[in-house]
């Protein structure tokens, strides 16, 4: 919002979109009991199919799109919000990084994997595409990622938009957050964790629980994901001789899980040994 | 400084005795490891060894709101910091306490820190080392001072006590009657044959003398890049290490009212965006120069400012690092230019 608009109080037009996801996202707003009438008092929610019917599809300020772009018709209609909107944010994993759809991006071609899946049938739905995220069509502002997405982190990002100021995106890996919780490492307890390449801001809520980190935020900016290959299925750790390693194929499959292209290309520069191509 | 005697039978009816001064921390079995947690003088475990975070959470939380504000002005959230007995601080604990007092009580004096610090008291204990600790080798397998209270194990049924402040005297005070002043020469002579065998059990094989030296030398060693290229800049290392003390301050913004909050949280010049500035330059973008930066800030720039490394040998890097860089096996690389990192 700009100062002349914050002077006359006029809120600012967010839109809410989904494209190919489990909604989830979307919900995870909606279950924001106790602030959805904050939410909707901060800014002139014009679209948010999910939560109301009177929509009207025009310019608008913040652009909130869900899911992956994963047939023609998710791209036609990513396309015409860009169009109107001054800011774009993709929201969750599939958005961000393709999903757990974009899983096989770096297995064979699209349309031979829909064979081998679903044979020779004629789509009466828009034409399906390989799902990818929304930044490999239209330009993105901001991330807000997850599976689903943290609702604090989004109510923190919505709170500085909303008064003009740009969010702060989160820049380091969940370790940091599990650190702060003081848990025990779960890579010292032979768990397959992606702690060390996985973007924070979901508290490292798995780990708290004894469950490895599967990656879902997808992969934090500089991740060194041949580092964490490398330690998962070669290194000997000289003071942990009792830590065992991983093959190298279920290393990839769980970092695939959320990771999309980026994880993708990130695994194939790699260079790992033990890696099969 | 006053010495006193303690029967060790005696301290947990001790530790009930102080408990009006505030809540009891103590280490407490978390999983394999520890982790000081809010326990009763019942469940007090002696032979904890290193906890996963060090004494650093009570006086610079991980995350704790600065001050809250409003178009009126803002109050900052100093009132309701709580009072706390923490036991059982190894020595090597208090010493990177010691550090972070210089740090933040100094030259520009933290009022959140000295606030907590004033509220927290800490009643050291004497441990043994374990296979990771080298608090002999940094020299503070020993500490003068930044306990309250300070319990040495003596090998028989009674601790010798020293009192650090006049806040650990009103604490012995509370239960005078289980303190005596009676040492004989004798129990001179077993406290400082436990030492003795103490020192004998350190397993560490690490040479930290001359190590800002080495470090002037190595700074454009390959070793770094191979550091670099292995290392995960997961932040754990400094997360866990008891003098480091970087934060990062962030604003949250209520949605409709004008009002919000100011946070502070623990930050690591490990991570990218540490050294990224306006402009979106970042001058130490590569994950070895940031390495780099890390080990000698503790090993060399550190004894330069303050006379010696802001590492206290508590081991915590040792095993925290999921890929083995750490104070250990760093200054033998430098050292004996055996790669460790191939």
């Amino acid at each position: 919002m700009n100062p002349e608009d914050r002077k006359t109080k006029q809120l600012p037009k967010v839109g809410i979109y989904g494209l190919t996801s489990c909604a989830g996202d979307q919900l995870t707003i909606v279950n924001c009991e106790d602030q959805i009438l904050d939410i909707f008092g901060s800014a002139e929610i014009s679209s948010f199919l999910m939560a109301k019917s009177d929509n009207t599809e025009g310019e608008i300020d913040v652009a909130i799109v869900e899911g992956s772009v994963s047939s023609k018709g998710d791209l036609e209609m990513l396309e015409d919000i860009r169009k109107r909107s001054k800011v774009l944010i993709a929201l969750g994993n599939c958005a961000c990084n393709g999903g757990p759809q974009a899983a096989c991006v770096a297995a064979e071609d699209h349309k031979e994997r829909m064979k081998q899946v679903y044979g020779d049938v004629k789509w009466s739905l828009p034409d399906p595409i390989d799902a990818k995220p929304l930044s490999a069509y239209v330009k993105v502002d901001m991330q807000i990622t997850g599976c689903p997405i943290d609702k604090w982190e989004f109510l923190r990002a919505l709170g500085r938009l909303v008064k003009g100021d740009g969010p702060i995106p989160i820049s380091y890996p969940v370790c940091v957050e599990c650190k702060y919780n003081e848990n025990e490492c779960l890579l010292f307890k032979n768990e397959m964790c992606l702690g060390p390449i996985t973007l924070a801001g979901c508290n490292s809520v798995c780990i708290n629980h004894n469950i490895p980190c599967f990656g879902c935020r997808g992969a934090v900016i500089e991740a060194n994901v041949a580092g964490e290959a490398e330690m998962l299925v070669n290194m000997k750790h000289p003071q942990f001789p009792d830590r065992k390693n991983f093959d190298y194929q279920d290393v990839k499959n769980r970092a695939m899980m959320y990771g999309g292209n980026t994880m993708a290309e990130l695994l194939d520069k790699a260079k790992v040994k033990g890696a099969k191509k | 400084m006053r010495i006193l005697k303690l029967k060790k039978k005696d301290l947990k009816k001790f530790l009930e005795s102080i408990s009006s001064f505030g809540e009891l921390w103590a280490p407490v079995k978390k999983g394999n490891r520890w982790a000081f947690q809010p326990t009763a003088p019942d469940n007090i475990d002696l032979d904890a060894g290193r906890t996963i975070l060090p004494l650093k959470k009570f006086m610079v939380p991980q995350k704790f709101t600065m001050f809250k504000y409003n178009k009126e002005g803002y109050t900052p959230e100093l009132s309701n910091i709580p009072s706390r007995i923490v036991f059982g601080a190894h020595p090597c604990d208090i010493a990177g306490l010691n550090i972070l007092d210089k740090l933040f009580t100094e030259n520009f004096p933290d009022p959140y820190y000295i606030e907590r610090r004033k509220k927290t008291a800490i009643i050291g204990l004497s441990c043994l080392p374990d296979e990771f600790c080298f608090c002999n080798e940094t020299g503070t397998d020993t500490v003068e001072e930044g306990f309250d209270l300070f319990l040495s194990e003596t090998g028989t049924d009674f601790y010798l006590v020293w009192i650090g402040s006049s806040l650990g005297d009103d604490l012995m005070r509370m239960a005078e009657n289980l303190f005596s002043e009676d040492i004989a020469f004798e129990d001179i002579q077993k406290f400082t044959n436990w030492k003795k065998e103490r020192a004998k059990k350190f397993k560490v094989n690490i040479d930290l003398t001359g190590m800002p030296s080495i470090f002037e030398l190595s700074l454009n060693s390959k070793i770094w890049d191979k550091i670099g290229e292995r290392c995960l800049a997961c932040g754990s290392c400094s997360m866990v290490c008891p003098t480091c003390n970087c934060y990062d301050v962030k604003d949250t913004v209520e949605l409709r009212e004008c009002k919000g909050e100011r946070n502070r949280c623990w930050d690591s010049c490990t991570l990218h965006e540490y050294s990224l500035v306006a402009g979106g330059h970042n001058f130490r973008a590569n994950r070895s120069d940031r390495l780099r930066l890390w080990y000698t800030h503790k090993l060399e720039s550190f004894i330069g400012a303050y006379g010696k490394p802001s590492c206290v040998g508590c081991g915590r890097c040792l095993v925290t690092c999921p890929v083995d860089i750490n104070a250990y096996t760093l200054a033998k690389t430098l050292r004996e230019e055996e790669v460790f990192f191939k």
